[in-house]
């Protein structure tokens, strides 16, 4: 049995696929084909039709629904999302049409604005829509290469055990300290209260953490007029030590943060973006509606 | 008991639980607080100095806090080097995490409750994702989603539907692009197209300024005004009565702009209106975007004039008109010719091969006027160079070009035919008195009760001569003799009596026999002047008028003269030139070629003086 079941194991890990590869590209190669068919239309008929290229003629109409159809859609993911269900429509299979059906709108919108650009509410849906769009790019990248980073990062050691370490050695820094003078327990503290693991969204994402509070307690410990006794000098080491450690630890947890801030990040741009476009499409179809 | 500080330490736990207690008593009058492990009361805080305060008695239940290490201590929430202390009031004091909390004990002792919040803040690994407050993911989403339809919908949704003139014009964003130089003038104004919302743009709206009914006109142009158009707009007249126009058309050709008709139509937006063809807010097909704007609006031509001048008459029953799917298939010419002169004269088309003749009441022979050898002629050349003759009678002699040399303005019995024909009829003192000529009733009334003068000379009288014979009726007033045989009116003009009164057909030359179509007489080929191309014609190449003996002829070429270059290859003919439509025909006025793009050039649109007084008072 235990056998059976190391078999069955290492067959699920050998046919596991991620949503890009869902279904051998099925997605992809749907995506692809509409796109070549579309842009075949186009310059088919645009060098036929005799007004210029634009969302108003019926290609462009055809186009426009299209797009617009396809962008309610694919906002819907933030629906499905939240529905646990399996088979046909797997939650995979869905997100896989997401990518590929939403890389292919770069394709259909750009066709149906038959390439006029204005400063107005369509082409700021039509920017919007592009923004959603490129940071979706840019979660597929980070989904797809980021996991395997963060995981060389950390190596062996889980998130809970970085905070797990550096909650052990603020208690030893706090514990060496206490002999210490006035001065040498504000070097102490700087680093105990002073420091911070990760801060804001730009911080996180650039990892820019040139005045941590360790680190200037460090240099700061240096600076210190010199131990009366020997005892005292020698709690300085070790304090020098703990710090170093410290900061060891930190690097590796604002790694993981950087990597994850990118794994992350960019939802911040998608979703909101996606709620924006969403109203500038409204817009956009109406306005011209209205002004018919 | 005496006085000593009581001590009690309690160590809180955050996690919950009981808390950690520790009690001793600290003998004396003085007690010392600090970091270090020499005092009586030990603060493990970095912020505390190792001999930090000191406390001692002051009296019963009394106690006095001094810092010795220059550093505070908080009483009451103030910052404090030293406090006075009444145990009974139970005073709190804090130093860093520590809360030394006084009340008073068994005797004169003091308890001091030393605790100390243990913050074991566990960071939780959550700390590791992203977590914003004020720009969260739903926060965002739903200040840029509410922001942009409030600003780019709802908001210029109100202008257009509950302002009538707005100072502001939020829907400007809506523009899907520029208006053409001759319309950028209502560039912010969208409502003046765009009448009402949701219904497309309808030809009411065009024709505020460019009808040309003739009771609406005037105001048409006002309102250009009124609207600020720096140019007078061109009043455009209908190709046909819109109802026939939306049954001859058909279908476009093609699937795809089928449907598309089909759609629109059902969407109330008809594809028969004026800004179907003529298009704004967007840019020339293949045009440079950045290029200036266009004159005028972009012209998008959706039907050709075959798709709706073939099968016609299966869509529209009642036309008169004859196919014409190509142009080897153009109907010959029919000219509209004068059937019935008077007041009313009637008019019909009748076919050029039934040799047509016009009633248009003038006695007039070409032929006898070209004759190179004829009497005419020897009197051309008597009447010299310097008279502008000199040589036998050529067209030009009596046809005259108007300025723009692409036809020929009527003719003028005194100007075209005066030099040979006098209307003299008497001479006061050497000078010579003339008939009013085109209005019989004055010629009547200068005759009244004149004789007529007895005078030698040619019967054929030069201007400033009077002819014998003008008034030869033997004993007739020369009123009778001016309108009989071998008067002065006689010879052209169709003229019967009434008694004594006189009758004359009324004249009427035609000034166009194909009101449907253009030509153009300045091209060099059709006889224009400069070089024409090998195969041009001259004006005796169509018009057969050395063998027309009767002004009634109708004397244009039939459609296979055109033929003869148009339709052609250069191969075959140097002169040859296309056949389409546009070439002799538009569409809003088909007796017109087609003007060229660009034509008539914007700037000579702008506002003549006169116009703008015509504007300015209508």
């Amino acid at each position: 049995m235990t056998n059976a079941g190391g078999h069955t194991e290492r067959v699920r890990q050998r046919t596991h696929e991620g949503f890009l590869r869902h279904k051998g590209f099925r997605w992809a190669q749907i995506a692809t084909l509409l796109c070549l068919v579309m842009v075949a239309i186009y310059f088919f008929v645009a060098a036929r039709i005799s007004e210029p290229p634009s969302g108003g003629s019926w290609l462009g109409y055809t186009l426009g629904t299209m797009s617009a159809g396809l962008i309610v859609w694919l906002a819907c993911l933030g629906i499905r999302k939240r529905v646990i269900t399996a088979g046909h429509y797997s939650l995979k299979a869905w997100v896989s049409a997401h990518v590929y059906l939403g890389l292919s709108l770069t394709v259909l919108a750009t066709l149906h604005t038959g390439f006029q650009f204005g400063w107005n509410i369509h082409t700021l849906a039509y920017v919007l829509m592009m923004l959603v769009i490129a940071s979706g790019a840019l979660g597929i990248w980070a989904y797809a290469t980021l996991p395997q980073r963060l995981h060389g990062n950390r190596g062996e050691t889980t998130r809970k055990q970085m905070l797990e370490a550096l909650e052990s050695l603020d208690k030893q820094l706090h514990d060496l300290g206490q002999p210490l003078d006035r001065a040498g327990a504000q070097v102490v503290r700087l680093s105990l209260e002073g420091t911070q693991l990760g801060g804001g969204f730009w911080r996180r994402l650039t990892g820019s953490y040139g005045d941590c509070a360790n680190l200037r307690a460090m240099q700061k410990l240096k600076t210190l007029p010199e131990a009366p006794n020997p005892r005292i000098a020698e709690i300085q080491a070790k304090i020098e030590t703990v710090m170093q450690q410290k900061a060891d630890v930190l690097g590796l947890a604002r790694r993981q943060m950087q990597i994850t801030a990118v794994l992350e990040g960019w939802l911040f741009v998608h979703i909101p973006a996606t709620f924006a476009l969403l109203a500038a499409l409204t817009a956009h179809v109406i306005s011209v509606f209205t002004y018919w | 008991m005496a006085q000593e500080f009581h001590l009690k330490l309690i160590t809180q736990r955050a996690g919950g639980g009981d808390p950690i207690v520790r009690e001793r008593e600290v003998t004396g009058l003085e007690a010392t607080i600090g970091r270090a492990p020499g005092n009586d009361i030990v603060l493990a805080d970095l912020s505390i100095d190792p001999q930090h305060a000191k406390m001692r008695f002051t009296g019963p239940g009394r106690i006095s806090i001094e810092s010795i290490s220059g550093l505070p201590f908080q009483v009451g929430g103030k910052s404090v080097q030293g406090a006075e202390l009444s145990a009974a009031s139970h005073p709190v004091v804090v130093f860093g995490e520590y809360t030394l909390s006084f009340e008073p004990s068994e005797g004169e002792a003091v308890s001091v409750t030393v605790t100390r919040e243990d913050d074991e803040h566990h960071a939780s690994p959550s700390i590791f994702s992203l977590q914003a407050k004020v720009f969260g993911r739903r926060n965002m989403a739903w200040v840029l989603g509410s922001g942009i339809l409030l600003l780019c919908l709802a908001i210029p949704m109100i202008f257009v539907l509950f302002m009538a003139n707005p100072k502001i014009h939020p829907d400007q964003q809506w523009s899907t692009g520029p208006l053409s130089k001759a319309h950028a003038f209502m560039e912010k104004d969208c409502k003046s197209c765009h009448t009402n919302a949701f219904v497309a743009v309808r030809d009411e709206a065009c024709l505020t300024c460019h009808t040309t009914d003739a009771t609406k006109a005037p105001k048409a142009l006002a309102n250009a005004k009124r609207l600020g158009s720096p140019f007078e707009p061109r009043l455009i007249a209908e190709h046909a009565p819109h109802a026939d126009l939306q049954k001859a058309t058909p279908l476009p050709a093609g699937v795809g702009p089928k449907v598309s008709t089909l759609v629109q139509r059902a969407f109330n937006h008809p594809t028969d209106r004026c800004a179907s063809c003529h298009i704004e807010h967007t840019p020339a097909k293949g045009g440079d975007p950045k290029a200036p704007l266009s004159d005028k609006p972009k012209l998008v031509v959706v039907q050709t004039c075959e798709s709706c001048h073939s099968e016609l008459k299966m869509r529209l029953g009642k036309t008169t008109l004859i196919d014409t799917p190509d142009w080897s298939k153009h109907p010959d010419f029919r000219p509209l010719v004068m059937t019935q002169a008077g007041p009313t004269p009637k008019f019909q088309r009748v076919a050029l091969d039934t040799a047509p003749q016009e009633r248009n009441g003038l006695t007039f022979p070409h032929r006898m006027h070209l004759e190179p050898l004829g009497g005419v002629a020897r009197q051309a050349i008597s009447l010299g160079k310097g008279a502008g003759y000199g040589a036998a009678l050529e067209c030009a002699s009596c046809h005259r070009r108007t300025p723009d040399g692409k036809n020929f303005q009527p003719i003028q019995m005194e100007r075209d035919c005066g030099d040979c024909h006098s209307l003299a009829y008497d001479r006061v003192g050497g000078e010579f008195r003339n008939l009013p000529h085109g209005d019989l009733q004055k010629v009547v009334a200068t005759l009244a009760g004149r004789s007529p003068p007895v005078m030698p000379g040619a019967n054929r009288a030069r201007p400033g001569q009077i002819r014998p014979s003008a008034f030869a009726a033997g004993g007739a007033s020369a009123y009778r003799a001016t309108f009989s045989r071998g008067g002065a009116c006689y010879d052209c003009h169709t003229i019967s009596w009434e008694g004594d009164t006189v009758r004359m057909a009324p004249v009427k030359l035609a000034t166009k026999y194909l009101p449907r179509g253009g030509f153009d007489h300045n091209v060099p080929e059709h006889g224009g002047p400069g070089q024409s191309k090998a195969g041009g014609f001259k004006c005796a190449d169509c018009h057969r008028a050395q063998t027309s003996d009767k002004s009634g002829d109708v004397l244009i070429p039939d459609l296979a003269k055109c033929g003869t270059c148009h339709g052609q290859t250069t191969a075959k003919i140097a002169a040859a030139d296309d056949a389409d439509c546009t070439t002799c025909h538009s569409f809003h006025t088909p007796g017109q070629p087609t003007p060229k793009p660009g034509q008539p050039p914007l700037r000579t649109l702008r506002w003549t003086e006169a116009m703008n007084r015509r504007g300015g008072g209508a």
